[in-house]
């Protein structure tokens, strides 16, 4: 009983901890992105990774009812943050094209001169009194990554709450726990990141990733023992729904 | 056959996500929601009065989530009502959800609508310090636009969250259903479709239609911001002049990704059951089912950041360094 009981605590400190990575790896713009003043999609960070953290928790729900007991934890979890990373991916593709052809501008970081991974400079397309535009290629690639991160953090807390070799909670139960525990470890990452970032590339992401980690593990370390005392009690056994 | 059928639903699913994701986009656009939002907000300071509706409820997630939950809720109570008298009469069980899910829509829009006017009434008046008024005629004119293009996008969103939380009976395939119960789906579909339409189709909104007289091909520099355009191709322009523009371009890309997403997301999860041996009983190897499932998501993925860098390499080549001051 007390190894399931720490086994479910380090499963939700793992995927808290890196459903916050998730959010500092997103190349979000906020606002001043919706009008390409900011490079990045035009959303803010906790809209877009729970968004892109439901639609991996749809799918790992469905391949976690691929058995009838005990799913594989490792093979859900993945195929959530499959399902993350290729939402992150069409949305990014189709902003790009909304950049490019609706507003006729072109990708480029405003805060790194030269692009990490295709080595091509970014400071003549930008617009001068701008923070660039559009999603260029190490932000997509940042944003893929930080899709793969939260999505498999969001579903692991899925699957070893729903899983009656751990937690046992009902199906959803167990998706409302793990929405909860994910928004709030994204929350307190977007407050950390303090408006925009573009990605690992952003000097941002250096300076403030420890702080939003150490964040990430005291939140999840109290959501999760909100969980194991859930469980030593009984009261979400089986569900309230 | 049964086989097929699956592929037919997530076929149909895929068509209402695109209608729902086209228009919730269509409607942010109507109601100035969302990101963009913060320049008909900054206008009246920069004295700019204009004839916008300006609304920003909360983020565009959270809004949808919210209708769309609250048609979910309501679509389900009807169908735990209904169907008990319809299996009583020996009537089918889809005649329940004909009634249920668009009473649930309604609902969900009309709760919508009641935000969007508490919304608008009260932003403006916050500005009475920038002399920005109160147009009557600018709130009622936009209320309708508001709720049919939310009842459009709600009622879509219930419809998949309907059919993939009964898709094992729908298709016959057993095992097939979501296990989330209704509501549920519709929280997340919800919330999904407001981050989508608030990460892409908002650029064509803000980036061209709300600045239409400073230049094409550049982002808009900080100095531009709050100088919004006013002024439409006959008169003084509205929220709705807006919805007009961006449906030909925005909205439809905006749904593109959404449908997308909910097709591809369907459909390797499908071929990835069809490699576990999915007959009608259920699956026989459900480890080989979600490895496909993953490995062909992956390969989905390289392929788009391929794209992406393509797309990038090419508009570099074609448009060139950024010409001008």
């Amino acid at each position: 009983m007390i190894e399931t009981l720490l086994l479910v605590l380090v499963c939700i400190i793992i995927g808290g901890i890196l459903s916050s990575l998730a959010v500092h790896l997103m190349p979000v713009g906020g606002a001043p992105a919706a009008m390409a003043t900011a490079t990045g999609i035009a959303t803010g960070c906790v809209m877009l990774m729970t968004g892109a953290a439901v639609t991996g928790l749809f799918t790992a729900s469905t391949v976690a009812s691929f058995w009838a007991t005990n799913p594989s934890v490792i093979l859900v979890a993945l195929s959530g943050a499959v399902g993350a990373m290729l939402m992150m991916g069409f949305t990014m593709f189709v902003a790009n094209l909304i950049y490019i052809f609706g507003a006729g501008v072109v990708p480029c970081s405003g805060r790194v001169a030269v692009d990490p991974i295709t080595r091509e400079s970014q400071t003549e397309y930008k617009t001068p009194r701008t923070d660039g535009h559009g999603v260029p290629t190490v932000s997509y690639v940042s944003g893929i990554l930080g899709g793969f991160s939260g999505g498999f953090g969001g579903a692991l807390i899925y699957v070893v709450l729903v899983s009656d070799s751990y937690a046992h909670f009902s199906v959803a139960t167990a998706g409302i726990v793990a929405m909860g525990i994910f928004i709030a470890n994204a929350i307190i990452a977007a407050y950390n990141i303090g408006g925009t970032i573009e990605g690992f590339h952003d000097p941002k992401f250096k300076a403030r990733i420890q702080t939003g980690l150490t964040c990430a593990l005291i939140v999840s370390v109290l959501c999760g023992v909100i969980v194991v005392i859930a469980m030593l009690t009984g009261t979400l056994v089986g569900g309230v729904m | 056959m049964p086989v097929i059928s699956l592929f037919a639903w997530m076929l149909v699913i895929a068509f209402l996500a695109f209608i729902a994701c086209m228009f919730e986009d269509l409607e942010s656009d109507i109601g100035s929601q969302s990101n963009p939002n913060s320049q008909i907000q900054l206008a009246p300071e920069m004295g700019y009065i204009h004839r916008y509706f300006n609304k920003a409820i909360s983020g565009e997630g959270l809004s949808y989530a919210l209708s769309c939950t609250i048609a979910g809720a309501i679509a389900m109570l009807m169908l735990l009502k209904l169907e008990p008298m319809l299996v009583a009469k020996g009537m089918s069980l889809g005649y329940a959800a004909v009634l249920a899910i668009p009473v649930g829509a309604a609902v969900g829009s009309l709760v919508h609508m009641v935000r969007a006017s508490t919304c608008y009434v009260g932003r403006e008046a916050a500005h009475k310090r920038f002399e920005q008024p109160i147009y009557l005629d600018v709130f009622y004119g936009h209320l309708l636009p508001i709720a049919t293009h939310n009842f459009m996008a709600v009622i879509c969103i219930t419809a998949i969250a309907y059919i993939q939380s009964n898709l094992g009976l729908l298709s016959g395939v057993a095992g097939a259903s979501n296990p989330f119960p209704l509501p549920l789906l519709c929280l997340i579909w919800g919330l999904t479709v407001g981050a989508i339409g608030s990460s892409t189709g908002d650029i064509h909104y803000g980036t061209e239609r709300a600045f239409q007289d400073k230049p094409f091909g550049e982002g808009r520099r900080v100095v531009y911001h709050g100088q919004i355009c006013r002024y439409g191709d006959c008169g003084i322009r509205t929220s709705k002049d807006v919805a007009a523009f961006c449906a030909k371009y925005g909205g439809p890309a905006t749904g593109l990704t959404f449908g997308l997403i909910v097709l591809f997301e369907n459909w390797r999860t499908v071929i990835g059951m069809l490699l576990g041996g999915l007959s009608v009983e259920g699956l026989a190897n459900p480890a080989v089912a979600a490895a496909g499932g993953i490995g062909i998501g992956i390969v989905i993925a390289a392929v788009l950041t391929i794209l992406n860098r393509m797309l990038e390499k090419w508009t570099r080549d074609k448009y060139g360094p950024f010409v001008g001051e």
